[in-house]
């Protein structure tokens, strides 16, 4: 039993709030991902459930065993941090053992538990090694190890790969995976990055100001964000946001903004009659033919694909994700054609809920 | 070694490099070097300090030191206040370094006044000191018989050992503050998360000291313990003005000797002998002094 609840868990310094009323529920063996701008709280909440930091409100609790006045080594937890934290004096070996000796584990039973360590991450040539004279990736290589070794319930690791370059992070995130599903721990990650956040997590909890805004999985984040925040903050390029009015016509449900209009679908009950706010993914627009004209004011080759920004009526550009044989050039007046289907309602404002009904619509799989 | 052939550019290179550190190397030479050499050769004669007059006797003024007890006296004497004074500033100066690392509302306040030893004038603190020592009126005597400690005033300065532990001390509560800086410098750069990830590893706070503190101190220990070391050794005002070298010789170290020989026994060419056996033996901490700063580069 390892699931980890946070209720309505809450951390202030002095005056700032770093995390508010945060209410988390992570299933045993889950991959959970933190995610949201810098200073939103990430690394508060991962602090707070490794007991480095403690909670100025609410209750956690790991394993069903509420752990607020836990010290660190008695929670059953593991932290990778963001810098490493291995101990520069000690070997790789003796950084591996060390939470094994600490924990009065008999040296005989320790080297066995180290070489398997060391053998699972490919650190067995460098046992004898001081840190110094490890690479970045192998640095975090040991850092997992000294994580790993305890076969603690939980892991909890801060920006883990922000340290290594793009090559290596790209590697390290598919070996962290699969250590996920052959350890089937529950792993809770803290990033800023949604690349890793998306192709790693099963759920991401996306955080804005010290507040959970979304804790979905991967494809319902993207597909269906719970809010504006979610919606422009997660996907490269980001989502068009267009503000404008809501109307009912005929029991059905129709978006307006200068030179657009839109039939949108089933909303919730919330949705009124008024200002709100439509997004579109730079994909869900297709470019040719179409009911709205624009003009195409940037053009993005990144050979797979083209990149364009669209300025339609009242001055709103759209950035538009197209195929790569489609290629306009700069002033060319183009038709658009927004995809109803995929099109997202918010209500109106900063903080803009969802409106629309279904909760996930992924897009239709082609194999 | 190959010799690498120089271009006309290089060599005026290496010419303008000599002529910059000339003056330094001159400067050198003057205030240490001719000292240093002056020394040895003056340790070849009997001198009568009051006129320096004085003829060659070659090596016999070292024979007749390494033969007197008194050179051996002091020697002794010598190590035991390097060692006791050193061992109390060490300790005192660490735990100290360790109290004020943590976050306390009157750090700022307390690191400046922790310094106040080390700037006072040696005379001023010895002066002090031996009020507090005075075994008529002094507070320590009172302090003690009031404790319960004592039942009759102690003489702090005028017998052994206690004269001896009073040096010690004063030279301790004089020098501390300088192991404190160094090693508060030092604790402030030690990362915060190496002592998360052993907390987290299981660490109490004792081996997070042995296992993380200390360590990362080890370096910075061994050159405060050789500089403090040398400076110790060769201290010569803090014991001169609080015991003149008494009882008898009870405080006498080696510095004090070679004062005494030169300049009230009148025995120049005997006291630089004194001081080159002294130059010669602080020689070897800075050997390995030299050697630890050395490796910390490379
Ligand atoms: N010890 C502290 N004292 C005061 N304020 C703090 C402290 N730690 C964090 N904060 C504040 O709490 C907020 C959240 O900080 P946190 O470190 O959790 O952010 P984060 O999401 O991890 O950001 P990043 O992605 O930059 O690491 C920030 O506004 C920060 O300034
Ligand atoms: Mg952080």
């Amino acid at each position: 039993m390892a699931e980890v609840v946070l209720s309505r868990v809450r951390r202030d310094f002095g005056a700032v709030t770093a995390v508010h009323d945060l209410n988390l529920a992570i299933a045993e063996g889950e991959f959970v991902s933190l995610l949201g701008p810098s200073g939103c709280g990430k690394t508060t909440t991962l602090r707070m459930l490794a007991g480095l930091e403690f909670p100025t409100g609410g209750e956690i609790r790991i394993g069903g065993r509420v752990v607020n006045d836990v010290p660190p080594a008695k929670r059953d937890i593991a932290m990778v941090f963001q810098s490493y934290a291995l101990y520069p004096h000690l070997s790789v070996a003796d950084n591996i053992a060390y939470p094994l000796k600490k924990r009065g584990v008999p040296r005989a039973e320790r080297r066995p538990k180290v070489e398997r360590t060391a053998e699972l991450l490919q650190l067995t040539p460098l046992l004898d090694r001081k840190p110094r004279q490890l690479s970045g990736g192998q640095q975090q290589r040991v850092a997992l190890g000294r994580a790993l070794v305890r076969d603690p319930k939980v892991f909890l690791l801060d920006e883990p790969l922000s340290n290594l370059d793009a090559k290596l992070r790209i590697h390290m995130r598919a070996e962290l995976v699969e250590l996920h599903q052959r350890l089937g721990r529950t792993m809770v990650y803290v990033t800023h990055d949604q690349l890793e956040a998306m192709t790693m997590s099963d759920r991401i909890a996306i955080i804005d100001q010290g507040r959970l805004q979304q804790f979905a999985p991967p494809q319902e984040v993207y597909h269906a964000p719970a809010n504006r925040f979610v919606a422009g903050f997660i996907g490269t390029p980001g989502m068009n946001l267009i503000e404008g009015t809501l109307s009912q016509e005929g029991g059905a449900w129709c978006f307006t903004a200068p030179g657009l209009r839109i039939a949108v679908g089933q909303l919730t009950d919330d949705a009124q009659a008024g200002p709100a706010t439509l997004g579109l993914r730079p994909e869900d627009v297709t470019v040719g033919a179409g009911p709205v004209s624009g003009i195409v004011r940037v053009v993005e080759q990144s050979g797979h694909e083209n990149i364009i920004i669209v300025e339609i009526a009242g001055n709103e550009r759209l950035t538009l994700r197209i195929p790569a044989s489609i290629l306009p050039r700069t002033g060319d007046t183009v038709a658009l054609a927004p995809d109803a289907t995929h099109a997202h309602v918010f209500a109106a404002g900063e903080a803009g809920q969802r409106l629309n009904t279904a909760t996930a619509r992924p897009r239709p799989q082609t194999l | 070694m190959t010799t690498v052939p120089q271009t006309h550019l290089e060599r005026r290179y290496a010419a303008l490099g000599l002529l910059l550190i000339a003056p330094t190397v001159l400067v050198f030479c003057v205030v240490i070097v001719y000292p240093l050499i002056s020394a040895v050769y003056l340790s070849l004669f009997s001198i009568f300090t009051p006129t320096l007059q004085g003829e060659w006797v070659g090596l016999s003024n070292y024979q007749a030191l390494l033969s007197t007890g008194e050179f051996w006296t002091s020697l002794g004497n010598n190590v035991i206040w390097t060692v006791g004074t050193l061992v109390l500033q060490i300790v005192f100066g660490v735990a100290m370094a360790l109290v004020l690392h943590e976050n306390l509302w009157f750090r700022a306040l307390a690191r400046s006044l922790i310094l106040f030893p080390y700037f006072v004038s040696t005379v001023v603190a010895v002066l002090v000191w031996k009020w507090l020592f005075n075994d008529l009126y002094g507070i320590l005597n009172h302090l003690m018989i009031v404790a319960g400690l004592i039942e009759f005033p102690l003489d702090h300065l005028g017998s052994m050992p206690n004269a001896m532990i009073s040096v010690i001390i004063v030279g301790a509560w004089k020098y501390f503050p300088f192991v404190v800086i160094a090693v508060l410098a030092r604790l402030q750069t030690i990362p915060e998360q190496l002592y998360e990830a052993a907390r987290i590893d299981g660490a109490g706070p004792f081996a997070r000291f042995w296992d993380i503190t200390l360590p990362q101190l080890r370096e910075v220990l061994v050159v405060i313990v050789l500089l403090r070391a040398i400076w110790d050794f060769k201290e010569f005002d803090l014991i001169f003005l609080l015991t003149g070298g008494g009882p008898i010789i009870g405080t006498q170290t080696l510095p004090l000797l070679v004062y005494k020989e030169a300049f009230a026994l009148n025995r120049m060419g005997m006291a630089a002998a004194y001081a080159v056996v002294m130059m010669a033996l602080m020689l070897a901490f800075m050997l390995i002094y030299i050697r630890q700063t050395r490796r910390r580069e490379s």
